[in-house]
């Protein structure tokens, strides 16, 4: 065994810790953890090439989404400005200066509510090592910097003072400072909200009801966001409300940051304007910053940033009553239940802890339900001109929402799933009653959405479109049911419910089962588009009912035979449940 | 000599739950110090207090003379840490966390790796240079853990639970590397739910319950206060828990200490209960 050299009288007597090297050393375990999130572990042969094949084929389906989440708004900002100079709107730079300063803030907030539940970084953590103060808050808003949010929204910010500057290029000097002291205000801005959304989001309610409204904003938003045409082009009764409404706060932006930076950009060249307006915005930035270190010197004295403390067990009394009590259920109650119930025990006892998993996550349980928003949205635009794809159209999007469950259903069971291998239970019971509760979603989202369509349908829909519909609804479910189920056999991925925003694809399992699972959902929602084309072109209005009835028969075929081998399947890839799901790490 | 750690009146509260309550704690530099306690007595807590981790809800700590709440940079870097989540970057690599770790402690580039290699080298973590911290078993990111806390050489160290879930054969190397720390002299305060082991290593002990400090004091006077509990308590508890962890005739254990201090507040099981079980 080698000996240790070092002695703890070595550290008698030390020089103050350069403020070089901490942070220096944060940079690096940044850049170490960046890199780090490549190394995977990898397969051999077959699987090793498919792996790499779908890895690719995934890089060329994300990046130019990615791509255009992040220049899209940069973009957009930067047009915008150049239109409103150009086209002699100088008025509209203020709220629009507003709407960046909003997105900004939305999406940083966002981004952290992802981030508390996939982190792999927690920078509060730095508390215990030797760092004065001071330098934490330094290390603390550098930390923020490399956040997605600051980096869309500072390039954002650049493109609306080259917008303005090409559209009127004596501005572009004046746009430049102001908005960089725009951006430096929005950083701290960010900063300040989030260190006080790091102390709410430590609550798991708050967390799951926050989710929720985001995921509802989102919806908002993908209605609500201006058009150019809208923001430059539409004037009085003609306007949206949103826009109207930002043309009524025009006036009461003078002193808030917008208004502040839309002033020193449009002051006409008067340096006195230009500076004290830039001062301004630089004492908001100083406002945001006293208020996030006075959040953050908090955090750095020990304050607790959990859900609730450990607390002491019950007493022995009210636990020895509770006991007694459930031998007596058990003894004299079960029997007759048991003797009446439709369905075995064991699948009754798998619902109810299903039933009681997704009761106590409100985020999952009212996340469901989001979906239907949409389709009330939905409504609007595409009933009133094709009632014929109304119905599929809102199936799809309302499923689209749901199957995703399908494909990782042992993952809220994390370590628990070693009980299903030790309870004298058959897989096939287990299985059957996961998909008995996400059925039961399905049936009542598909209730709700189906008579949502009934009632907002401009013309009564053809009982064959209904037909074929329905069909439809149990090829996609079933289908996905039996593929789901495989996947979530063979490529399981653990899930902690309240943090459900697993975005990580770790393994190029899960690689593979993410495009797999993409090509199922897409191929199976856009199927419908050209066979109801085809009844309609040829006039066969029963053709969709006959094709689907086709494929759902074959699809509950396939669910069948899949519960007939679930046994030996689980049993075949029982060693990749429980390192996946029973991994601490 | 200034006691290596020293509270008074030491309290926390998590709404109307008092986890920690007016806890007077003193620990004599030099001292491998076990701190005891059923599940939910409060010892995580009070490790994080002691540590910076946690701020007090009212109370002192002051750690080789000096306090914590003034002097918490200066205070940090005489101390290590192993605390209850062990607090590893698992996405790094051993030698990678360990050279961060030994930066933040203001130790020099060359002085880092030499330590990050000799503890890596000692814990048995050196075979694997590429693997990462989340593809550990249990036991290594303990021993990790532990390395990361002692890079900087700490006078006072803090140890929650770094027995649970480590084999023998990483047990024995712990034990051997804290028992080395000791007799250069360090100071070493551990949890523990292992009470042999503590009862092997600590030549001083308290005992945590409900938040409050019940027992404090070397393994005799522990002994000593024991045998001054009512006789037929005494009596009870011993050929209740007598096993074949204890020592010769006469001589009380630490689990029989611990079990007629804590069990004196009464969680006897009931006869009744679990009657059905064979």
């Amino acid at each position: 065994m080698a000996e240790l050299k070092g002695s703890p009288g070595a550290m008698a007597a030390m020089p103050p810790i350069p403020a070089r090297v901490q942070l220096m050393a944060v940079a690096w375990l940044r850049w170490r953890l960046f890199v780090n999130a490549f190394v995977r572990r990898r397969p051999k042969g077959p699987r090793q090439v498919m792996g790499l094949v779908f890895a690719i084929l995934l890089r060329i389906f994300l990046w130019p989404i990615l791509s255009i989440m992040v220049l899209g708004p940069v973009g957009f900002s930067g047009f915008l400005a150049w239109e409103l100079i150009s086209e002699g709107h100088p008025r509209e730079l203020a709220p629009v200066l507003a709407g960046l300063m909003i997105f900004w803030q939305f999406v940083s907030i966002n981004g952290m509510n992802i981030a508390t539940a996939t982190k792999t970084f927690d920078p509060s953590t730095l508390t215990r090592f030797p760092i004065p103060f001071p330098r934490y808050l330094v290390l603390r808003t550098l930390i923020g910097l490399l956040a997605v949010s600051t980096i869309v929204g500072c390039l954002a910010s650049l493109a609306v003072a080259v917008g303005i500057g090409i559209a009127q290029r004596e501005l572009l000097l004046p746009a430049l400072m102001a908005m960089g002291a725009f951006a430096v205000m929005n950083i701290f801005f960010t900063r300040m909200l989030g260190a006080w959304f790091e102390r709410w989001l430590a609550n798991r309610r708050f967390r799951e009801i926050f989710s929720v409204l985001m995921a509802t904003s989102f919806i908002f938003v993908q209605l609500a966001v201006p058009s150019r045409q809208a923001v430059v082009h539409t004037h009085g009764a003609m306007m949206p409300w949103y826009m109207r409404l930002a043309h009524q706060s025009a006036a009461s932006l003078g002193w808030l940051p917008p208004g502040l930076a839309a002033h020193a950009i449009l002051s006409g060249g008067q340096v006195l304007t230009v500076v004290v307006a830039i001062a301004g915005l630089l004492a908001y930035a100083g406002l945001f910053l006293a208020i996030f270190a006075v959040r953050l010197h908090k955090q750095f004295l020990g304050e607790l940033l959990v859900d609730s403390p450990s607390v002491a067990s019950k007493p022995p009394a009210r636990r020895a009553k509770r006991i007694s009590k459930s031998t007596v259920v058990r003894t004299d109650v079960a029997p007759s239940r048991v003797e009446h119930s439709l369905i075995s025990p064991i699948i009754a006892a798998l619902l109810r802890k299903e039933f009681l998993i997704l009761k106590a996550n409100t985020q999952m349980l009212v996340g469901l339900f989001t979906p239907l928003l949409f389709v009330f949205v939905l409504g609007h635009g595409l009933a009133a001109r094709h009632t014929e794809y109304f119905l599929p159209t809102a199936l799809g999007y309302v499923l689209l929402g749901l199957v995703g469950s399908f494909y990782n259903v042992f993952g809220a069971d994390g370590m628990g799933v070693q009980f299903y291998f030790m309870a004298p239970v058959r897989m096939s019971s287990v299985i059957v009653a996961k998909n008995m509760m996400q059925l039961a979603l399905v049936a009542i989202q598909v209730t709700v959405a189906w008579s949502l369509v009934v009632v907002m349908a401009q013309h009564p829909i053809p009982l064959s479109v209904q037909v074929a519909a329905g069909m439809w609804l149990i090829f996609f479910v079933a289908a996905n049911l039996a593929f789901g189920t495989l996947r979530s056999i063979q490529a399981p991925r653990r899930y902690i419910p309240g943090q459900s925003r697993q975005l990580k694809q770790t393994t190029p399992t899960n690689r593979t089962s993410a495009l797999l699972v993409l090509a199922v959902l897409l191929g199976g929602l856009t199927m419908q588009a050209p066979i109801t084309y085809a009844a309609h072109y040829f006039h066969l209005p029963w053709l969709g009912a006959a094709v689907f009835s086709v494929l759902a028969a074959a699809a509950v075929g396939c669910y069948v035979l899949l519960l007939q081998s679930a046994e030996s399947l689980t049993m075949k890839y029982r060693d990749r449940l429980t390192e996946e799901l029973c991994k601490t790490g | 000599m200034t006691p290596a750690i020293d509270t008074t009146a030491l309290t926390r509260r998590f709404g109307d739950f008092t986890a920690v309550d007016e806890v007077n704690l003193t620990v004599a530099q030099g001292q491998f110090f076990g701190f005891l306690g059923p599940n939910g007595a409060g010892k995580s807590t009070t490790i994080k207090m002691l540590t910076g981790l946690l701020a007090p809800t009212s109370g002192s700590i002051r750690i080789l003379g000096e306090d914590l709440g003034e002097k918490s940079a200066e205070i940090k870097r005489q101390i290590g840490v192993v605390p209850e989540g062990m607090a590893l970057f698992t996405r790094l690599t051993a030698n990678e966390y360990l050279r961060f770790v030994g930066r933040m402690y203001g130790l020099d580039k060359a002085t880092t790796l030499e330590r990050t290699r000799e503890l890596l080298d000692f814990m048995h973590l050196a075979d694997e240079p590429k693997k990462l911290i989340a593809d550990f078993s249990h036991g290594m990111q303990k021993k990790l853990a532990l390395a990361a806390a002692v890079i900087h050489g700490p006078k006072v160290l803090f140890l929650d639970e770094p027995f649970e879930g480590v084999d023998a054969v990483a047990a024995g190397t712990l034990k051997i590397m804290l028992q080395r720390m000791i007799a250069r002299g360090a100071t070493i305060f551990l949890t523990s739910h292992v009470l042999e082991i503590v009862e092997r290593l600590c030549t001083h002990v308290a005992i945590i319950h409900k938040g409050k400090l019940v027992a404090q004091g070397s393994l005799e006077e522990l002994r000593a206060g024991a045998g001054r509990l009512s006789a037929a308590s005494q009596a009870a508890s011993s050929t209740l828990h007598a096993g074949p962890g204890d020592q010769s005739p006469g001589v009380q254990s630490l689990e029989q200490i611990f079990l007629e201090i804590v069990g004196a507040s009464g969680e006897t099981p009931s006869e009744q209960e679990l009657s059905w079980l064979s």
